[in-house]
């Protein structure tokens, strides 16, 4: 029996041991998984924003890209984000949404900007979308629903158009997993309060938004961002205490511009 | 590992055939191509109860492929659902995923090739007692 415990010992002493000398080399580095991992994200991403591009559905008006600009930049400078790695984009799209792309591609719809009743509801979706880029949620997403082997077949050049269509759908219009999704919650939210926006404002719209009147025009925000009065809870409770003083982003007129370039009614 | 001749009785063409078989067992995930670390297992379980009753030689080495094959599930089942949570969960690639599958991998070439030499050894009515395993076997087996 001794010999059978000694001789057992020294094969898991022997196993742990080579993983822990194994670990001390710096493998990443060695097969440049980081580079390559960042590669395949710039080509995923260009690809689906290019399709996208060719809808002809973007938004170049300066009022409206200059005013959701300004709010999302005021952000990243609080936050230390460098606002030159996320490519923020206005579409021309009634459905309430947003959503980030790989390689920090973020589309807002104008649906968005017209539910938002002021710059805080605004910069909270806006805040919730950069904390999934900067947490690394897009391509997990993506391998998570389409498959590692789909996504690395896009980047070598064998998906076809259909490929694209099929991952721009799930970007767009499927929820990242619960626990994703309130992580990039509370990081907004940390986002918000260092750029002295209300995290209040974000709370009520994600409210608003699971109450039963707007269940019907918000459906596809609801359904792609489930639990949103649960959300807007939490999100109330995290930040009671930690929000001091808020700061106006954009000027009124502006924001009322934009509105009006958009043929919408500012809402009080 | 080490050769012996710890069996009286002269083993039959039958007896050797079926101890070297069980190794091969072992090995039908490589030959299936599949992923799943539990393959081998059942594969060798399976073999294992068709052959509890047989001779002392044929049991013994069943038993040995048999251990064998359950500390290395725990070893490629830890590796298969890292791996997993790599791809679909939050974990993040680090060194120390990269060693943890390089020792796998080595810790299972060596099983791998123990695994062909002990089939060949078997079949031509030799005994080989591996290093640990051997050593349960003979406190899990009595004649």
């Amino acid at each position: 029996m001794k010999k059978l415990i000694f001789q057992g010992l020294i094969s898991l002493v022997l196993f742990f041991a080579c993983w822990y000398l194994l670990s001390q080399v710096q493998w990443l580095k060695i097969f440049k998984v980081e580079r390559l991992a960042n590669k395949t994200e710039e080509k995923v991403g260009d690809m689906i924003w290019s399709a996208i591009k060719a809808s002809d559905q973007v938004v170049y008006d300066k009022v409206v890209t200059g005013c959701v600009d300004s709010i999302f930049a005021h952000i990243c400078q609080a936050n230390n984000i460098d606002v030159d790695d996320i490519h923020i984009h206005v579409m021309m799209d009634e459905e309430v949404n947003a959503f980030a792309l790989p390689d920090g591609h973020l589309i807002v719809n104008t649906g968005l900007i017209k539910a938002s009743k002021d710059e805080a509801a605004l910069a909270g979706v806006m805040a919730h979308e950069l904390a999934h880029i900067q947490k690394g949620h897009v391509m997990k997403k993506l391998i998570k629903e389409m498959g590692l082997s789909t996504v690395l077949t896009m980047t070598s050049g064998g998906a076809g158009s259909e490929v694209l269509k099929e991952m721009l759908s799930h970007i767009s219009s499927s929820a990242y997993d619960r626990t994703l999704e309130k992580e990039a919650d509370i990081q907004a939210c940390d986002y918000l309060i260092k750029a002295q926006v209300d995290p209040n404002a974000f709370a009520d719209f994600l409210y608003n938004l699971g109450s039963e009147d707007a269940a019907a025009a918000y459906l596809n925000w609801i359904s792609t961002h489930p639990d949103s009065r649960e959300r807007g809870e939490y999100i109330l409770e995290y930040s009671k205490g930690k929000f001091k003083d808020s700061k106006k982003i954009v000027s009124k007129s502006a924001w009322e511009n934009m509105f009006h370039n958009l043929g919408h009614e500012v809402t009080d | 590992m080490k050769s012996q001749t710890i069996f009286l009785n002269k083993i039959t063409e039958e007896e050797a055939e079926k101890a070297s078989n069980s190794y091969l067992m072992s090995l039908i995930a490589v030959i299936a191509g599949l992923p799943l670390p539990i393959i081998n297992l059942i594969a060798t379980l399976i073999f294992y109860m068709g052959n509890r009753k047989g001779s002392y030689f044929v049991r013994w080495h069943c038993t040995q492929a048999l251990v064998s094959q359950a500390s290395f599930l725990v070893v490629n089942s830890y590796g298969f659902w890292w791996t997993v949570s790599l791809i679909l969960g939050d974990s993040e690639m680090t060194n120390s995923y990269i060693a943890y599958m390089i020792t796998a991998v080595l810790f299972n070439m060596v099983e791998f090739i123990a695994t062909i030499y002990t089939a060949i050894e078997t079949r031509k009515g030799r005994h080989v007692e591996w290093w640990f395993y051997g050593t349960l076997t003979n406190q899990l087996c009595k004649s």
